[in-house]
């Protein structure tokens, strides 16, 4: 059984439709990217999976090992295995890292501190949560808080945007090796494709575009092309043509 | 400072530069008193006021309920280190140091509440001396009680820290339940010699139709530290306080103050910080929410008149009800242009996008509220003693709960 089935699933903001009739699944240790150009409905999708209350699924269905979560609220979905490292955080004024991370950690029960290292995370600990924070040190600090969770699905939204190479090389390493060492399955979103070329272990890549999933395939086949020749040209090379 | 009794009398019409002026005439200043404290003879409501503090469990030195002190002897061991704890009006009558530094920080001409103080108080209060090189890890605790109605409780605490020694004092204020209409006027003039460092905590649990006007000042000698924590987290009548901080070469001081505004409080807190001494520094730290029809006031200011002297301010506020109301004002003034200063303030209110992202991270939305509340009033103040830093943790997670209805 997959750990996560998307069966036709189509996802509204208000009253429009951002992704449609997208179907995947997910075996529990595998690796999916997903790229596209900015604004086709990658987020959206990840946002759906979570069941984050600014989009609706009207449309198909989410099963999580088995479980229909589709209407489920996001802390339920949480606390079944599901964590999402969103691209987009709020600061907040007044609360200190340190104390979300411990009420999370305590939720989950993992340990906080064994985690701070290898993100770089310690000397963020006693500020402001996301205020202030560089690029890198928000991409570093939302993968900490998600990894926290102690998730059996990770999803990954633009893991890559704003951050610089050493930090880059930290995510993707740290992303391998829960997936491969601790058997997490991850759904990574990316629109540069910069973090996927320092990964050796993706399962599969999939192109979205205008809301639905144009292509999927193996990763050593897909990635190269689209990198080279971006996503219009690239979709035409690898359905076959020039 | 020379301060002819006449000036005093004449300031007792004089109204306080902040907050919401009061008639202090209209409260009964009862005759001061007096006794030996032990605890079993304490009233219940005067025990479930100090439990209200969550003091019980603690043995505080000092209490004091309305006009009457009640002192403890002191434990063996503060005795053979030389400790003095005592009435403010004992040491003076034996003590030369107490009558040498009584109001020498605060001037009673300041206004009514300091003139009524003056005038009427008896120098009740607590009196705290550490002699030098002596340091007092576990906390000095203080406890002041406000009990019948339309009283006015006048406090004059006095502590002295002696070069190079360290101390740690918590005071509670507090009423019973069913007191509705009360004044509670507190002095507070602290010494902190070269080297020496002293924290102070204080506590606030009162009520409604109870109005606080306390009245601070410290001086910190060279290289001396002081770091001061309040909070406030019950409804209250009124709160105005402004305490003043000098500090000399070296020094250095840390304020932060939590102030929960509830009811139709009128709440007026602030803090100066007076960066005298070349390299001093100073942090002041504040942290507003306002619950029901509350209005709260946060002042802060910092003052540099010395080179390589530094301090920040950071004035946050965290608007939880529609009809309640905050302003922060933080204030910065540099006298020498070696002096490095700086402000943030922000006031705000629990956005839909906190709220949906610690729901994503496993926490139903009460949760998610009570973990933005928590961690906002929970301010880690330097060098606070670990017991009395639980006991914020554990007044902080019930405000919490009570924030969040």
């Amino acid at each position: 059984m997959s750990l996560l089935s998307l069966e036709a699933v189509s996802v509204c903001v208000d009253d429009r439709i951002i992704v449609r009739d997208v179907s995947l699944s997910i075996n529990p240790g595998e690796l999916h990217v997903i790229m596209g150009p900015n604004g086709v409905g990658k987020s959206t999708l990840l946002a759906a999976i979570m069941g984050l209350s600014h989009v609706r699924v009207c449309g198909g269905r989410i099963l999580f090992n088995g479980v229909d979560i589709t209407h489920l609220p996001s802390y339920e979905r949480a606390k079944l295995g599901i964590s999402l490292a969103h691209q987009v955080t709020p600061t907040f004024r007044g609360v200190r890292f340190l104390e979300v991370a411990k009420a999370i950690s305590s939720r989950f029960n993992t340990d906080w501190r064994s985690l701070a290292s290898p993100l770089r995370v310690e000397g963020l600990l006693s500020r402001d949560l996301f205020h202030g924070f560089s690029g890198g040190e928000r991409r570093r600090a939302e993968l900490y808080l998600a990894l926290l969770q102690n998730p059996k699905l990770l999803l990954l939204d633009e893991p890559d945007s704003g951050v610089d190479v050493d930090t880059l090389r930290v995510l993707a390493g740290l992303i391998e090796d829960v997936v491969y060492n601790r058997g997490v399955s991850a759904i990574l979103v990316t629109h540069s494709g910069a973090i996927v070329e320092k990964m050796s272990g993706v399962t599969r890549v999939h192109v979205m575009v205008d809301g639905s999933i144009v292509y999927s395939g193996d990763p050593s086949h897909v990635i190269p092309v689209i990198l080279r020749y971006g996503y219009v040209k690239g979709l035409e090379v690898l359905r076959g043509g020039c | 400072m020379v301060v002819e009794r006449g000036d005093v009398e004449r300031a007792l019409d004089k109204p306080s530069p902040f907050g919401l002026d009061l008639d202090v005439f209209r409260y009964i200043v009862e005759e001061p008193s007096i006794e030996e404290l032990r605890v079993l003879e304490l009233e219940e409501p005067v025990r479930r006021a100090s439990e209200k503090l969550g003091f019980d469990g603690v043995r505080p030195s000092y209490v004091q309920v309305d006009q009457t002190a009640l002192y403890r002897l002191l434990d063996r061991r503060l005795r053979e280190q030389g400790v003095i704890v005592t009435p403010l009006r004992v040491a003076l009558e034996k003590m030369d140091l107490a009558r040498r530094i009584s109001w020498r920080l605060v001037d009673p001409r300041s206004d009514k509440y300091t003139a009524l103080a003056y005038l009427r108080g008896g120098e009740l209060g607590y009196f705290v001396y550490v002699p030098p090189n002596v340091r007092v890890l576990t906390p000095i605790y203080t406890c002041l009680i406000l009990r019948f109605e339309r009283r006015a409780q006048i406090a004059h605490n006095i502590v002295y820290v002696d070069e190079g020694s360290e101390a740690h004092v918590v005071t509670g204020c507090a009423v019973p339940h069913g007191v509705r209409e009360g004044l509670h006027i507190g002095i507070s003039e602290f010494y902190v010699a070269r080297g020496a460092k002293l924290t102070f905590s204080m506590i606030h649990a009162w009520s409604p139709g109870v109005h606080v006007r306390p009245r601070t000042a410290v001086y910190v000698e060279d290289g001396g530290e002081y770091v001061s924590y309040y909070m406030t987290y019950n409804p209250i009548g009124s709160l105005q306080t402004y305490p003043q901080v000098r500090l000399g070469e070296g020094a250095k001081a840390y304020s932060a103050s939590v102030v929960v505004g509830l009811g139709s409080g009128d709440y007026d807190v602030g803090t100066r910080i007076v960066l005298e001494g070349r390299g001093s520094t100073a942090e002041i730290v504040s942290r507003t929410m306002g619950l029901h029809e509350s209005r709260v006031k946060a002042r802060a200011e910092i003052i540099g008149r010395a080179p390589e002297a530094r301090g920040h301010i950071e004035c946050l506020g965290l608007l939880v009800s529609d009809k309640a109301s905050i302003a922060a004002y933080p204030h910065i003034v540099s006298e020498n242009p070696g002096s490095t200063l700086s402000h943030e303030a922000a006031i705000g209110k629990i956005s839909r996008e906190e709220l949906e992202y610690l729901m994503s991270r496993g926490f139903t939305e009460d949760e998610a509220k009570s973990i933005i509340v928590r961690g906002f009033m929970r301010v880690d103040a330097p060098g606070l003693p670990e017991v009395v830093r639980r006991h914020v943790d554990s007044i902080v997670s019930t405000i919490s709960k009570l924030a969040i209805g």
